[in-house]
């Protein structure tokens, strides 16, 4: 299949065991973008029986035929029908009495997901699973009408596919040897007319600084009269005037005076105390974080030179030549970069580390619900994302009210006592406030089919991110408003 | 109230839906009527099409008729493919060949109580103006950018000042990958589908002479393979980028061109990539655009919120950002514009280089441009008697055909309505 998520993104997903929990509308319609793509298995963990009002807004209900049969049942056998590959589990007992006498049932699934969960249920399973950092991700969902929002609780999350479009250094201010004695070896004055017009532009380059170090002292053009020069020095190769890959590589010129080290945010990660504790049981990841900080140590002290060359105007030889360079000296520096791996790896994720290696990321996540007891965040929450916070507190009141008066419908009056209670000392709620409070006063126990959906496809999207390990999920709040129609995160 | 609801609805159906239709909230506009003259109206009276009923229109037809319209017509040329099942929820295996508006009309009755779906498989194009005027609101979940250009300008012509019902507001959804955006369009109100079509990426087309002489990368392998090859070997006969066997001869076409050449990495799936030129639609963007769509839709037929105005644009691939702004009107929209086209060009320009400056401008976005005046016929691609005729005057300047500030009239066969120029020499 032609996916976003390559065969190794896939059967991590098909490795998946996914707990829901309710057979809600919004659980569903997440479910159902999970069981297209094929996740392994999920589980609906539900003990109540269909209503009237859950079959008029759950797609996976029918209808009145529907009511009075086990919600998880139900759901299950009709998301089941999506796809015949996926298994799916019905399971009716109770969240309460699980979380007291089998909380072990929870930590063996790949992620969970709780939906609308009485927060006082809430409150023991986020606490259960964020005590190990073995433990499964833990995404929270909460609506009410046209607003909602959703976080995920994770300890750690290492990205190597992180999918960026930033593209890797092509290394042409330390070119190695065999490119810049191809650079140097090359006659351009006595070149072929049409071989001229097509050396590709990295040859250009490397020619070129080389050309400049040699005329100023060995140093590269650093002042901006420096960088013009040399770029008039480019153009002044030029034999005729349509020779692209010259003006190619005037415009990619910078390239030359940037120095390639180690990109910031690489750097930060090698600067980790666990890279100097390692035992063999570690995450691979981080042994292959260690070798890399190994690598960096050595000159050229930047990362593992990329064996993909990008496209440049260029005939298919030259190319092709410049590319067996790159492959070449990539494979070199990739053994070199194997050869300081100390335990057992799988080489097609070295191979990905590797080729990822200028992209990587480590998310950090929080526990569920810090946000509201962390008095700084939250003022620097209220202060740089108003609407959103806003959002947050006006669930997060709904939530408080709910076990204060079970079964008493709340109003505004009731929620902002109970979101102002929630402030830091000294803060006020945003001017938003109200907007949100509103919506959840008006309708606080609506699951919406359209909020069911959006959010259904946001958490999912979300969901396939932390199984596959590819693309960068969200690390906290996302909050949703469809009056207005957006989404943001805090 | 009508009898079908009184048969199918039941009590408690509503609750989640009738806390929002049964009080205002604090941004509901003070015109909102709460209670059952909205709920008769969305429920007994709304009528809505649904244009497309591939992976958006899926999603479009449960959430409309889980939101309570029951009156919902859907358009779709398109037959079931195997490979649409996994993001086309209401298909299974045994639909396979089948239209999909058929299938999934059926599934939605089936599933949801009362509500009527009405498919028709066929062209948006074999409609008229009358079949149109019957909607109140439009949903369009395309991938084609030629039909959403017709329907757009369809409605917006529909408009007549005089009559406040001809006015029907588009709602347009479209994804492509981890991205997406749903807008809302009031014709001739807003910016419509045109004003905004130089926001769409230009298609990566690599130069001929790079896949005819230098081929570096296999994306030129397999554009030599369906660009050269293809009309070379087989003639008239229609690539057909959904057939697996026009796609397997690319394949070892671009194989082979790759080999001579030692470049790496064409495979099945790229060559399908390039082809189709599209990047794969997932089932989670597809849900959160037509929910972002359909929203809107309940919104503007119940008066319970604000509706969006008047584009959202969502990007999914780092964390999720979402953008939501007034896109503006174009004064010079050849559709809702109601003013001609600037264009200035030198006064040596062909009818010819004309007609190549045309055919590359991101905002028009046209194939095969027949050009006129008002008072005479400069170029004409079709029929072939005429467009002998004009060749002639493909080599001429257009200066010598058109007085500067003078209006040329543009139709192709792309384009669903005429383009109005206003020349100027430079
Ligand atoms: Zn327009």
């Amino acid at each position: 299949m032609y996916s976003l998520w390559a065969t190794t993104g896939q059967s991590a997903l098909e490795n998946a065991h996914i707990l829901v929990i309710p057979g809600s509308a919004t659980s569903t319609s997440i479910l159902k973008n999970l069981v297209l793509p094929g996740v392994g298995k999920f589980t609906i963990l539900d003990n109540r029986k269909v209503t009237p009002e859950d079959a008029g807004n759950n797609f996976f209900l029918e209808g009145p035929s529907s009511i009075g049969k086990s919600r998880a049942e139900e759901t299950v056998r009709l998301l089941g029908e999506l796809n015949e590959s996926v298994t799916g589990i019905a399971d009716t007992s109770s969240v309460a009495k699980l979380l007291e006498t089998d909380p072990s049932y929870f930590t063996s699934f790949t992620l969970v997901i709780a939906h609308n969960l009485d927060p006082t249920l809430l409150d023991k399973l986020s606490t259960l699973l964020w005590s190990d950092d073995s433990y499964p991700p833990l995404v929270v969902v909460r609506s009410a009408g046209f607003v909602a929002e959703f976080f995920i609780q994770f300890h750690e999350l290492a990205i190597i596919e992180t999918h960026s479009e930033t593209a890797p250094s092509l290394r042409i201010d330390k070119a190695f040897p065999a490119l810049l004695d191809h650079a140097l070896s090359l006659d351009f004055a006595n070149m072929d007319p049409t071989e001229h017009g097509h050396v590709p532009y990295v040859v250009i380059l490397v020619r070129a600084l080389e050309d400049w170090k040699n005329a100023h002292e060995g140093k590269p053009p650093q002042t901006s009269a420096e960088k013009k020069a040399f770029k008039e020095s480019i153009l002044a190769m030029k034999i005729k005037m349509d020779e692209e890959n010259f003006d190619e590589a005037e415009s990619q010129a910078y390239r030359a005076s940037a120095v390639t080290g180690v990109p910031s945010e690489i750097a930060a990660l090698l600067q980790d105390p666990r890279l100097g504790s390692l035992i063999p049981s570690s995450p691979p990841f981080y042994h292959l974080l260690a070798a890399l900080q190994k690598f960096t140590l050595e000159p050229p002290h930047t990362l593992p030179l990329t064996s993909t060359l990008p496209d440049m105007k260029a005939d298919t030889n030259s190319y092709i030549h410049l590319q067996k360079l790159y492959k070449t000296r990539a494979e070199e520096e990739k053994a070199r970069f194997k050869s300081y791996v100390t335990v057992p790896i799988d080489d097609a994720l070295i191979d990905s580390f590797v080729k990822n290696a200028h992209a990587l990321k480590v998310l950090r996540g929080k526990k569920w619900g810090a946000l509201d007891t962390d008095h700084e965040t939250l003022t620097n929450a209220l202060a740089s994302a108003p609407k959103q916070t806003a959002i947050h507190l006006s669930l997060s009141a709904l939530s408080s009210l709910a076990v204060k008066r079970p079964g008493v419908a709340p109003d505004v009056e009731a929620l902002t006592a109970e979101a102002e209670a929630l402030l830091p000392p000294g803060s006020v709620l945003p001017d938003e406030f109200p907007d949100a409070v509103g919506e959840v006063a008006r309708a606080p126990t609506a699951d919406l089919p359209n909020t069911a959906a959006l959010l259904g496809g946001l958490v999912a999207q979300e969901v396939i991110k932390v199984i596959t390990k590819q693309y960068v999920p969200i690390g906290s709040y996302c909050t949703v408003d469809l009056v207005e129609t957006w989404t943001g995160v805090i | 109230m009508a009898t079908t609801s009184q048969n199918t609805d039941w009590q408690g159906r509503y609750y989640h839906i009738d806390q929002i239709l049964d009080r205002p909230g604090p941004r509901t506009d003070p015109a909102f009527l709460a209670g059952d003259g909205v709920k008769d109206f969305l429920r007994n009276q709304a009528k809505i099409l649904v244009i497309g009923a591939g992976g958006l229109g899926c999603e479009i037809l449960a959430n409309l008729a889980l939101t309570g319209f029951k009156d919902i017509h859907v358009i779709d040329m398109d037959t079931i493919d195997i490979s649409n099942l996994n993001r086309q929820f209401l298909f299974r295996p045994k639909d396979v060949g089948k239209p999909k508006a058929t299938v999934a009309a059926e599934f939605i009755m089936n599933r949801v109580p009362g509500v009527k779906v009405t498919p028709y498989f066929g062209k948006i194009q074999d409609k008229d103006d009358d079949y149109y005027m019957q909607f109140n609101l439009v949903i369009c979940g395309l991938d084609s950018v030629e039909a959403r250009r017709w329907i757009n300008a369809t409605l917006v012509n529909l408009v007549d000042p005089e009559n406040p019902e001809s006015l029907k507001p588009l709602i347009d959804g479209g994804t492509e990958g981890f991205k997406g955006q749903a807008r809302v369009i009031l014709p001739t109100i807003t910016s419509c589908y045109e004003c905004s079509l130089d926001m769409l990426n230009k298609p990566t087309a690599f130069p001929i002479c790079t896949i005819a002489n230098t081929p570096r990368l296999p994306e030129h392998c397999i554009e030599w393979a369906s660009v050269l090859e293809w009309p070379r070997v087989q003639g008239d006969k229609k690539l057909d980028t959904d057939d697996p066997e026009h796609i397997g001869w690319l394949y070892s076409v671009a194989v082979a061109r790759a080999k001579e050449f030692n470049i790496e990495g064409v495979t099945w799936s790229l060559t399908q990539g390039v082809v189709k030129n599209i990047i794969p639609a997932i089932a989670s963007t597809n849900a959160i655009i037509a929910a972002a769509c359909c929203n809107e839709a309940f919104k503007i037929a119940t008066s319970s919120a604000a509706y969006l105005n008047n584009y959202f644009m969502l990007i999914g691939t780092e964390g999720i950002y979402s953008y939501t702004f007034e896109h503006e009107k174009r004064e010079d929209c050849p559709v809702c514009g109601g003013e001609s086209l600037e264009l200035s060009v030198s006064s040596d320009l062909t009818v010819e280089q004309l007609i190549e400056l045309l055919v590359e401008k991101q905002d028009i976005q046209i194939k095969k441009p027949s050009l006129s005046t008002p008072t005479s016929q400069i170029y004409l691609q079709a029929p072939p008697q005429l467009e002998e005729a004009t060749r002639p005057n493909l080599t001429k300047k257009v200066s010598e055909l058109v007085p500067p500030d003078g209006e040329v009239t543009v139709t192709a066969s792309t384009l669903p309505f005429s383009l109005s120029l206003r020349i100027q020499y430079t």
